[in-house]
């Protein structure tokens, strides 16, 4: 079976791997190079855990093949943490309980990323548009779009990396 | 087991690798569909040929308008596609989707997830095929009425779209206001001389075996003005010809009923 060498940047560091044939990113991530902040949660693109940012665009790792990102940036949620604390993204989670399980908070959280980086001062609207793909079974999705619309601060969201 | 994962760098090279591995290999295109059935365990290719390299992903926006088939639904909120097109786009999964899901494979997306489709069926799509024996340009409606919807060997390179200085309505009734799959979707094209219908072209999406016009819906309201007595005449009409299916959304009967009402407040939406 002709596994292929791919390198990729992964959350800014240069990163070689051996896949298997079709093999996803979301497998690579999570059971070869050990990132398992990013869920593996339906397999089927229905759920948003898996979601990663692709070049800073939000996509499911459990829908795309390794292969495909070859020399292409990846982020996952170890990428937006930083060395030290949290970033305000996930201070405002925390602040706002708008983690309960915690299963969909990566998937949320790289979607929140992804929109503050493209819009800082969202609206209510934006933000639910943004996290449409994202399910969460336990808040309701209210302290979430809380924590989101703090977390952006009208504009004031300054993340690790940014 | 895949055995192989072709990401061929052209077109050309597309083509020749489904020459030589034949029905062995199955295309996934953005992959929300394909990698899903895989993942399942719903089919076992023995390869798989992803086309995110092949160089089908171009927007041409002039005149006509020619997108590649590889575009994103991201691409086209992004490009000037016009209303339709980007109400179409938007009404496909959620923003991961989006960025992942294509024009392309929206047309091979089994029932009811044609949401993209349907409006291109509402403005007159042509859709280009390449093969063993080269290119040929299908209308999108002869697309979908000819099974297979591609002969061996072939793949979906562009879709293209005339311009058009119709009256558009896009309305899709899902369970969710977001990010859920179609009971029934309705696209609507008009062309309008003063309040007279020059034209028309309706389509729906979740009311057949694939994203189909409804003609007799056109007929009833083409050299007609917009009256309610027509609106209501055409919805009728259009619910009666269409054959609806029942799954996990939706029943038949529902649906059928959603077509009537869904194609009435389109044409009341162009009113």
């Amino acid at each position: 079976m002709p596994s292929k060498v791919i390198s990729f940047v992964l959350n800014g560091r240069e990163v070689e791997a051996m896949v298997k044939p079709a093999e996803t990113v979301q497998t690579l991530i999570r059971e070869r190079l050990h990132y398992t902040a990013t869920k593996s949660g339906c397999k089927q693109g229905g759920c948003g855990s898996c979601t990663v940012l692709l070049n800073g665009e939000p996509v499911l790792s459990c829908l795309l093949p390794a292969e495909d990102i070859a020399d292409q940036e990846v982020t996952t949620l170890e990428g937006v943490t930083p060395m030290h604390g949290l970033d305000p993204i996930q201070q405002s989670f925390a602040d706002h309980y708008a983690t309960q399980c915690g299963f969909c908070t990566p998937g949320m959280i790289m979607v929140t990323k992804a929109l503050l980086d493209h819009n800082p001062d969202p609206t209510r609207q934006e933000i639910m548009d943004a996290i449409a793909g994202n399910f969460c079974r336990c808040t309701g999705y209210q302290p979430i779009i809380e924590a989101i619309e703090a977390a952006a601060g009208h504009g004031k969201y300054a993340g690790h990396g940014k | 087991m895949i055995k192989h994962y072709f990401l061929p760098q052209s077109l050309d090279e597309a083509l020749a690798l489904l020459k030589e591995h034949g029905e062995d290999v199955a295309v996934s295109g953005g992959g929300t569909h394909m990698m899903m059935l895989i993942n399942n365990g719903h089919i076992f290719p023995r390869a798989l040929m992803g086309l995110r390299r092949a160089g089908l992903a171009n927007i041409h926006a002039n005149g006509s308008l020619r997108i590649g088939a590889m575009s994103t639904m991201t691409q086209i909120m992004q490009a000037d596609t016009g209303d339709l097109l980007h109400t179409a786009a938007q009404n496909v999964g959620g923003w991961a989707v989006r960025n992942m899901a294509t024009v392309g494979g929206n047309l091979m997306m089994p029932q009811p997830a044609g949401d993209f489709a349907v409006a291109l069926l509402a403005l007159g799509a042509d859709v280009k095929l390449a093969g063993p024996d080269g290119e040929r340009l299908v209308p999108l409606v002869d697309f979908y009425a000819s099974l297979p919807h591609l002969k061996t060997g072939e793949l979906i390179t562009e879709i293209i779209v005339p311009h058009s200085t119709g009256k558009t309505a896009y309305l899709k009734h899902a369970r969710r206001e977001a990010n859920a799959p179609s009971m029934v979707t309705v696209a609507v094209n008009l062309e309008m001389d003063g309040g007279t219908v020059t034209a028309a072209r309706i389509a729906l999406n979740g009311a057949g075996a694939t994203p189909v016009r409804a003609t007799a819906a056109e007929r009833v309201v083409t050299g007609q003005a917009l009256e309610p007595q027509t609106i209501a005449q055409a919805a009728k009409a259009a619910a009666e010809e269409c054959s609806p299916f029942d799954d996990a959304v939706a029943s038949a009967w529902y649906r059928r009923k959603m077509v009537d009402v869904f194609v009435k407040r389109a044409l009341e939406a162009i009113v």
